[in-house]
């Protein structure tokens, strides 16, 4: 143990913002963890066997993600995956690891990332405002994934919902993130 | 008496009465009323002064091709200048006045501009302001910039918002016309996604300005109607004033949204939105522009196009005048006079071309009264409906440089070859000039599009509609006119200016364009072009498209710079990246930099310090006395693992990588493909197959995407896996004697003796009882050094439980000036010294490029301007006059040889002011440096007017041994 006694306790990215714009509402999730898991040259099969065994998830095909009852699973490069799952404890990543037994390469990417959760009937006049891609539900129906940019920023995004999404963010541009998202509300609520 | 000039009949809301002010006077208008319709029907003509003869101009159309009537909308902040009267749409409490004029608009002192015309043709700017050179920027540019222009903008930010956003759609139709209108509903029913846009706010185009039929009902109702049946369809976006105002690649489309220009009040929502719209096919659908005559005076309040004489009268309910005279070329003339005397306008003349009679000349100071034929007769008139013909609207067809084609049979430019890819071409915006025709054009079309789009349902009719009789004649100006022409009503040009232009030799039409300004107005001539080319062909004697035309680029109508800037202004100019200790950083007195987009604290304040220096003073002696505590969390960090990570950062740095054993840091330096030095940084081995680099802040990002292209393309059989970990770390550098003491109580159960724990070490570890964490003993500052790092939600805590460890040892925060000031006294190379010129070599690093592998640019450094003796090497200084300041960017001089650049023997990279020295000390490239230690040269800044002599010097002012990092 430190010889000296502090608690080290840890903060969510925007201090757990929940705002309500309008009938709207944006929330950051701090209660998810993010992994990503590199697959290795030619350790395609072996990667998706320890996904399935143990996330009980596939391998997701581009712009797709992968949802089973522990975990979702987005791709984000040919060789590389997103897992995210709900955990709050700083050990994500040896979780991943125990469980992929050596399968894949994984990086705790948790505070690299801020999520934001929005959701309600001005979200899709919002994301017009905001991200490039066509989120038309043909499109981009529920469970696709994308990497993009928004007012700059690198993001991802995700939708969980016909008005209900997961935005993805650098952590470090966080207030300025969520600046953008309020903004886009504020800009076309009723 | 209020709104004399209204009369029955038109599409306004006569139930609604809107209150707005023209000038200072209180006027009455209905909802449905554009600025100039209202102004019309209030009896005034003169609305403008004309831009270089400052000639009293009013309503000359009924668009946005409006060349005349420019005006300034709202008050203070919110003043617009040069805004088309004729696309501002009534508001209740609307303030407009007039530009261009000095003292009141009936009486404008510039007017004395217009005696001069004689003098001020073309080219006289040209011709008159050469000489003497000097008089251009002192006297005759603030003049004539003060004389002419348009109008005056408020001089304060713009108060209102703006914002960006971006659309999907399969077929984008530009123009709600009466064949875009067609066009919509036949793919729209098919089921593709649409988007319609159109310019005004109200849709159907020329159907709501004529008395045409469509489907058996009045054109404006059907208009109405589909417009009403596209806005049920699910997969049809209708945007009223939404201007599609360029084309661009890839089937990209920009467009202006005007959101709240038309309400008093915007609710602070965005005023306009700049529209990115992603299209797979668009459909050009924009109609046709008339034109007008050139004849002597054809400029006076009361001369309008022939079109918009009739858009007044049949959509808004306006006489523009009591006694119209029209001139026209085609078989538009007769549809005014029927249309005009349909509504108990009395038409005092229709002139023919056709039939030999022309108009020569005008009279009406201030509006226009009296016609004047050829035939030595004349007519009374307050208005004169002028109809030159109609130019289809192909300026979008040529954003990709392609160039139009003259068809005789309409006299008129149609779209001719290089198209933008996937832009289709229908109704009069194709030269398909009449209704029938265009509605059935517009529907083929579209619907051949989406059965192409793959969208199956059935696109049903196409309305039907007459085709109105049309025969247009080239006939373009009055030559027997004595009088000045006009030809660019906006900037003023006229027949003559176009005449001379050909008659000293600029021919071309580029050259036309540029010696008259012909066309370079805001409304790119739309109105003026065709006219301009018809004299320069008749002057030149050759064929309309033997002259050809110019190009039109975006946008098609002018965009507000706000619009282009969306939300970018001000502190939302660009994000802002912060540190996990910036809150902790700001409770304590930092000031803070910006480094790209980070913000960093450079120092900071304790009460009673007088500057920054003093601050700065006391972190870097106190870091290099007890222990100090500086955020280093912005430094790239990238995670590399793989099989083939320790073979591919041995070839993606310059010295050797191979063999760094797991536990262990190294120094390592990056080259570009060129063997320039690039970045550099520390990489360490966590793991067999695992890595975590570290690159300089401004380079994170450069560094990452290089070694992305050569895991992906140069070497993609290398087992290799990059992701950035710059935000998912909180990092702390603890600099100085006390940091082991400092950190040994704060991780957990870990020996950090020297025999334990050495010098360039690394290790996983936890903290404060758990919080997992990684151990870094490196060292920027030279002293005994660490760095620890948490994950980012911990920062926070972090920095609070290091100062509160620290406290005992009188620890200090210290930002990027004392980083600055401590790496300078170490002699470490940063950002000034690997400004993209240096090489290995001259950093004094040559030896760290390995020649027993082959790794990224370590070929070409090996070149033998690269590795010149005499070249310049990075050596340290410090003034010979110990109280001197050094300042950075002075160039080095031998003693005794002229300040010249043949004598330039380098320069200062980097100055310091050390406070443990009690002197300045500098880093610098000198010439053959490394053989010139102890010489004296000369330090010389004519920009800082500073020239002292500076002793050369080892880099490494402070501890050049390095005992006590490795201690």
């Amino acid at each position: 143990m430190a010889e000296f006694a502090f608690t080290l306790a840890a903060a969510p990215t925007l201090g757990g913002a929940d705002i309500a714009p309008g009938g709207n509402r944006i929330a950051e999730r701090d209660d998810l963890a993010l992994v990503s898991v590199a697959i290795p040259l030619g350790g395609d099969r072996a990667l998706a066997a320890a996904l399935r065994k143990g996330w009980g998830l596939a391998v997701p095909g581009p712009r797709l993600s992968a949802v089973s009852d522990r975990a979702r699973a987005i791709r984000t490069a040919p060789d590389q995956i997103m897992l995210v799952f709900a955990r709050s404890g700083p050990d994500a990543n040896a979780t991943v690891q125990a469980a992929l037994a050596g399968a894949g390469y994984t990086t705790d990417q948790t505070d690299a990332w801020v999520a934001l959760e929005v959701s309600g009937p001005d979200t899709p006049a919002a994301l017009e405002r905001l991200c490039p891609l066509d989120l038309q539900p043909d499109a981009f129906p529920e469970g696709a994934a994308a990497r993009t940019v928004m007012e700059h920023m690198g993001a991802m995004i995700l939708r969980l919902g016909a008005d209900r999404f997961l935005l993805l963010s650098a952590s470090s541009s966080a207030r300025s993130f969520l600046h953008a998202v309020e903004t886009s509300y504020r800009h076309v609520m009723r | 008496m209020s709104q004399p000039n209204r009369i029955e009949g038109g599409l306004i809301d006569r139930g609604r009465r809107i209150d707005f002010r023209w000038n200072g006077r209180r006027l009455t208008g209905h909802p449905g009323d554009t600025l100039a319709s209202a102004l019309l029907a209030n009896g005034i003509r003169l609305v403008g002064r004309s831009f270089k003869y400052h000639r009293p101009r009013g309503i000359f159309s009924a668009g946005s091709e409006e060349p005349n009537a420019l005006v300034q909308l709202r008050e203070g902040a919110a003043r617009e200048p040069n805004t088309r009267a004729t696309t501002a749409e009534l508001f209740d409490g609307l303030v407009a006045t007039s530009q261009n004029h000095r003292g009141p608009l009936e009486w404008d002192l510039m007017a004395a501009n217009d005696l001069l015309s004689p003098f001020l043709s073309a080219g006289f700017y040209y011709k008159t302001f050469m000489w003497p050179r000097a008089f251009w920027e002192r006297l005759y540019e603030p003049v004539i910039r003060a004389s002419a222009g348009l109008g005056r903008l408020s001089g304060q930010p713009d108060p209102d918002a703006y914002d960006h956003g971006f659309l999907h759609c399969d077929l984008l139709i530009i123009g709600a016309g009466p064949a875009g209108l067609a066009a919509a509903l036949a793919a729209g029913r098919a089921g593709a996604r649409v988007i319609l846009a159109d310019e005004d706010f109200r849709p159907g185009g020329r159907l709501g300005a004529e008395t045409y039929e469509v489907a058996g009902r009045p054109g404006a109702d059907w208009a109405v109607a589909a417009a009403a049946e596209l806005a049920g369809l699910a997969n049809v976006r209708v945007m009223a004033r939404t201007t599609v105002y360029g084309a661009y690649d890839h089937g990209i489309y920009g467009a202006l949204e005007r959101r709240t220009d038309h309400l008093a009040d915007s609710g602070g929502k965005p005023r306009q939105v700049l529209w990115r719209v992603y299209s797979k096919r668009a459909l050009l659908t924009a109609g046709a522009t008339e034109r007008s005559i050139a004849f002597g005076n054809n400029d006076r309040p009361g001369v309008m196009l022939a079109g918009a004489v009739r858009a007044y009268v049949n959509r808004f309910g306006v006489a523009p005048g009591r006694k119209v005279a029209v001139f026209t070329n085609n078989d538009d003339g007769l549809r005014t006079a029927n249309d005009l005397r349909a509504r108990g306008v009395e038409v005092t003349r229709v002139i023919d071309a056709r039939a030999g009679d022309v108009v020569v000349d005008t009279r009406g100071r201030k509006g226009l009264h009296t016609v004047f034929l050829n035939n030595e007769r004349h007519v009374e008139a307050d208005c004169l409906a002028v109809s030159g013909g109609w130019s289809p609207n192909v300026h979008l067809t040529c954003h990709h440089r392609g160039r139009p084609e003259w068809r005789e049979d309409i006299a008129g430019f149609v779209p001719g070859g290089g198209l933008p890819p996937g832009l289709s071409v229908a109704g009069a915006a194709n030269g398909t000039m009449t209704l029938g025709a265009a509605l059935r054009e517009g529907h083929e079309t579209a619907a051949a599009l989406a059965r192409d789009l793959g969208a199956a349902g059935a696109a049903g009719a196409a309305p039907e509609a007459r085709d109105e009789p049309f025969a247009a004649s080239a006939f373009f100006h009055v030559a027997e006119t004595r009088r000045r022409a006009w030809v660019d009503l906006q900037n003023d040009v006229t027949a003559k200016d176009v005449r001379q232009s050909h008659r000293e030799g600029f021919r071309a039409v580029e050259h036309l364009k540029r010696y008259t300004t012909l066309g370079m107005a805001t409304d790119q001539g739309k109105t003026a072009n065709m006219l301009g080319l018809a004299i320069m062909a008749e002057a030149s004697g050759k064929t309309i498209p033997e002259t050809g035309t110019t190009i039109y680029r975006p946008p098609y109508t002018p965009v507000a710079i706000g619009a282009f800037a969306g939300r970018a202004r001000g502190r939302d100019f660009r994000p802002f990246r912060l540190t996990p200790s910036h809150d902790w950083a700001k409770e304590n007195g930092a000031d803070f930099v910006e480094t790209g987009l980070w913000l960093r604290a450079q120092w900071f304040r304790r009460p009673g310090e007088r500057g920054w220096r003093d601050s700065v003073d006391r972190e870097v002696e106190m870091t290099r006395a007890s222990v100090g505590i500086c955020d280093v969390t912005t430094l790239g960090k990238i995670d590399i693992q793989g099989r083939d990570a320790a073979e591919f950062l041995n070839r993606v740095y310059a010295n050797a990588f191979l063999k760094l054993a797991v536990g262990k840091v190294r120094y390592g330096l990056m080259l570009r493909e060129d063997g320039v030095a690039y970045d550099d940084g520390t990489t360490a081995r966590l793991g067999e197959t695992h890595f975590v680099m570290t690159t300089t802040t401004a380079n994170a990002v450069t560094v990452f995407r290089n070694l992305e292209f050569a895991r992906q393309c140069l070497w993609p059989d290398l087992d290799v896996h990059l992701i950035s970990t710059t935000d998912g770390w909180a990092q702390f550098a603890v600099a100085g004697p006390n940091s082991r003491a400092l950190l040994q109580r704060v991780v957990d159960d870990l020996d950090l003796s020297n025999a334990a724990f050495r010098f360039m070490a690394c290790t996983a570890c936890t903290v404060f009882g758990g919080t997992p964490a990684r151990l870094f003993r490196i060292s920027f500052s030279g002293e005994l050094a660490y760095e620890i790092a948490v994950p980012a939600r911990y920062g926070d805590a972090m920095i609070r439980g290091l100062m509160a460890a620290g406290e005992a040892f009188g620890a200090v925060p210290y930002g990027t000036e004392a980083l600055g000031v401590m790496r300078i006294e170490k002699g470490h190379a940063a950002g000034n010294e690997l400004n993209g010129q240096t090489t290995a070599a001259m950093l004094g690093l040559g030896a760290m490029v390995s020649k027993k592998k082959d790794a990224i640019g370590s070929k070409l450094s090996e070149r033998p301007e690269m590795t010149r003796e005499d070249d310049l090497r990075l050596v340290g200084f410090r003034p010979v006059d110990r109280s001197v300041i050094l300042t950075a960017g002075a160039h080095f001089l031998t003693a005794g040889d002229p300040a010249d650049m043949a004598h330039d023997q380098g320069w200062m990279t980097s100055v310091a002011w050390s406070p443990g020295l009690g002197h300045s000390v500098g880093l610098g490239f000198l010439r053959r440096g490394q053989d010139r230690i102890g010489e004296t040269v000369r330090a010389y800044s004519p920009v800082r007017n500073q020239d002292v002599l500076v002793e050369v010097c080892r880099p490494h002012h402070v501890d050049p041994e390095g005992v006590r990092q490795r201690g």
